[in-house]
């Protein structure tokens, strides 16, 4: 384990580049480059926010968009780092088995080219906030200035289960459609949509919904950009106890299976 | 820098698993129906077994063996791609791996990032990267297409541009597999090259090919894999011919008495480059029954004075009419540099038949080697390199000299003082000078003589 924390360390210059390569790869030649990556989250946001305040109106909250975007993003960061990285490695099968490379650096670039799109979308996630702020329904508070320390956990959580899952996609193929379906039902298992204080969700669906591990997360930033409020003292440690129990596994695994990765490619 | 080998290869074996019925693939869904995630494979195969060599700090070591030999896995070991099933592998210093060129490119990016991205992949801290990068674009030659996506480049731009950064990694052990074999000839020779300024450097060079000439020329020992296990080690010109005679067939097997293999292979090599005894080797169709260094009155030397016209001669002895046969000579300084070679092929002679025992005669008018011990082999072999009769050591001989000069070879020159100096021309320089001419049979001393009894019987 304490190895493989060094060769992190050595490998960051790495780590930076492969992104810095991902992303520029990514958006080389589009016009729009990095908001195509907001894209999705948008036009969720428009969808959801159509869907329950007009369709289906019992958001059971004020700034409803402001809340959905909130939890959005930090969601589309977990989701979108877990889907790409069932095939972080064999898609990189000719760095694995001909370079002599570090295999963990491509489930952990996936996840920080994922943060940094996760860091662009903050200043909407702000605009938005100040809009809100302008119509009355929301109160700027300093506490956002946090932001960063739970991006910081959450990124650690979800390197863990990239890690995990990146190693064990290889052995396993159909792991990416599991993978998939399960990320699509978590969505809803989480509470994005809707707080997870209110007052529609029964006492085991609220259970239900604490049983998720990223619902501290996603609660957390609400918090944080909705309300205006430092999160609940069980939500922090719950984040710190996931995110150490995801990269401690991420680890061990991913240590179990290193050497048969460049065989089984 | 130690003395430790570079490379220490202990009992190393190396096992793939196989899985049937169609896929290596197990499925998530299927593990846990079978409720067991641990697949077990239906058979495996041994790439590699019990393999143990070292390689020396400043080798040029090469592999070489057919197809599915386990070359490729054991270059995998050596680089830390994969990881041995049993045995230690122990490699000191920074490698760097040319297994396939550009294989960490992004088509989309430029080729000046992606030299970036390749570097820091391959080891290197972007300060590191800055200092190298003018050298690494002229080398590639992508000039113009710097800043273009990598894409556009055509697939000798790329291996290219691979090649150039993974050689300016400086690395101190370079392991190579079979690249040299693409990109055009230019390309090629340039490749050979660096590579050998790298050896010429220091670096320990490790080399998987099929281009036996490539390990003939470059490499100072060679290892000859066959189905994983170790075949051959030592000499490359012979470990190469060793390898040919193997796969050209059984068949050539039979007809020599000849050559009594070498026993001492591989440890004792490297301790001792220079080996008294002869080493023989070949299939046996053609004999060279005779290797001699004579006068010009035909009698056979040992010692001779700097710039002696001499003869090699030899004469060959016909088992099986052959069409295809090259004669060549080769003069060895004892530390084993090669002050000449040459061959009938080479100089453009084309064989088309010999039936009966013949002689050739190597005629050199003046043989202006500086003072030291030399060998010579003689071989006789075809086109593509196959010996019959490949005699390492055939002869030893000692040039003795007036004068203290170094080097190798000299030229034939004088000295021309003009202007306001005056320079005298000691007589004593001719002290401690062996005899200026030839020294014969009869005049050798009782271990030479003990030396020159060893020649192989006559058939």
């Amino acid at each position: 384990m304490t190895t493989t924390f060094r060769d992190l360390f050595r490998y960051r210059q790495l780590i930076a580049v492969l992104t810095a390569r991902d992303l520029k790869a990514r958006y080389r030649g589009s016009v729009l480059g990095f908001f195509w990556s907001l894209a999705n989250p948008l036009l969720l946001l428009g969808v959801y926010t159509l869907v329950f305040t007009r369709f289906f109106p019992r958001p059971g909250v004020d700034a409803y968009p402001l809340f959905l975007f909130a939890g959005i993003l930090p969601w589309t960061f977990f989701a979108g780092s877990v889907l790409e990285s069932t095939s972080a490695i064999s898609s990189n099968a000719g760095l694995v088995k001909k370079v002599m490379f570090p295999a963990e650096a491509l489930p952990l670039v996936v996840v920080a080219s994922h943060l940094v799109h996760f860091a662009l979308a903050l200043p909407i996630l702000l605009l938005a906030l100040g809009v809100t702020v302008a119509v009355g329904k929301a109160v700027i508070s300093p506490v956002i200035l946090l932001a960063p320390v739970y991006m910081l956990v959450q990124t650690v959580f979800v390197a863990g289960i990239a890690l995990m899952i990146s190693s064990a996609a290889v052995l396993f193929r159909d792991l990416r459609d599991l993978v998939a379906n399960l990320v699509q039902l978590g969505f809803f298992l989480t509470p994005v949509l809707y707080p997870l204080h209110s007052d529609f969700i029964p006492a085991w669906g609220r259970v239900l919904l604490r049983l998720n591990p990223m619902t501290p997360f996603v609660v957390s930033y609400q918090s944080l950009f909705v309300f205006g409020k430092v999160p609940d003292t069980l939500d922090v440690l719950l984040m710190l106890l996931y995110a150490t129990i995801s990269i401690m596994l991420g680890f061990w695994v991913f240590d179990r299976l290193r050497d048969t990765l460049a065989e089984v490619i | 820098m130690s003395r430790e080998p570079a490379i220490s290869v202990s009992e190393v074996s190396k096992t793939y698993r196989l899985f049937g019925r169609g896929s290596q693939f197990q499925t998530l869904k299927s593990a846990l129906l079978r409720r067991k995630l641990v697949h077990t494979p239906d058979t495996s195969i041994e790439a590699l077994s019990d393999l143990s060599f070292e390689v020396n700090r400043g080798e040029a070591f090469g592999v070489i063996g057919r197809n599915g030999s386990g070359k490729s896995t054991l270059l995998k070991l050596i680089s830390g791609i994969l990881k041995p099933t049993s045995g230690t592998l122990a490699v000191d210093g920074r490698i760097s791996a040319l297994i396939e060129l550009g294989a960490g490119f992004h088509p989309e990016i430029s080729g000046r990032e992606n030299i970036y991205i390749n570097g820091i992949m391959l080891g290197l801290s972007r300060r590191e990267i800055d200092e190298r990068f003018d050298r690494i674009v002229e080398f590639a030659g992508i000039g113009p297409f710097l800043d273009e996506p990598v894409k556009t480049y055509s697939s000798g731009m790329y291996v290219r541009l691979g090649f150039a950064v993974a050689v300016h990694v400086d690395p101190d052990i370079l392991l190579i597999d079979e690249v040299l074999a693409v990109g055009d000839e230019e390309f090629s020779q340039q490749c050979v090259a660096k590579i050998q300024e790298m050896k010429y450097r220091g670096v320990t060079l490790l080399v998987v090919t099929h281009q036996l000439d490539l390990v003939r020329n470059l490499c100072d020992r060679a290892l000859w894999l066959e189905k994983g296990e170790m075949a051959g080690l030592g000499d490359p010109v012979r470990v190469v011919d060793e390898y040919l005679q193997s796969v050209a067939g059984s068949r050539l097997r039979d007809p020599g008495p000849i050559a009594e293999e070498p026993e001492d292979e591989g440890e004792a090599e490297d301790e001792e480059s220079d080996r008294s005894e002869e080493e023989r080797w070949g299939s046996g169709e053609l004999l060279l029954t005779r290797v001699a260094l004579c006068d010009q009155k035909g009698r056979d030397l040992v010692a001779i004075g700097a710039g002696t016209p001499v003869t090699i001669e030899m004469e060959v002895d016909v088992r099986e009419p052959q069409n295809d046969f090259v004669f060549g000579v080769g003069i060895f300084h004892t530390d084993g540099t090669c002050v000449y070679g040459t061959n009938t092929d080479i100089e453009g002679f084309l064989s088309t038949r010999i039936e009966s025992p013949s002689r050739v005669r190597f005629v050199i008018s003046s043989l202006d080697l500086i003072a030291g011990n030399y060998r010579i082999d003689a071989a006789v072999h075809t086109r593509n390199g196959r010996a019959f009769d490949y005699r390492r050591g055939a002869i030893r001989f000692v040039v003795g000299s007036r004068v203290h000069d170094t080097g190798l070879y000299r030229p034939q020159h004088e000295w021309v003082f003009e202007g306001g100096m005056e320079l005298r021309r000691l007589d004593d320089i001719h002290r401690n000078v062996p005899s200026p001419l030839a020294v014969t049979m009869r005049d050798l001393d009782a271990e030479a003589m003990k030396k020159s009894r060893r020649k192989p019987r006559k058939p």
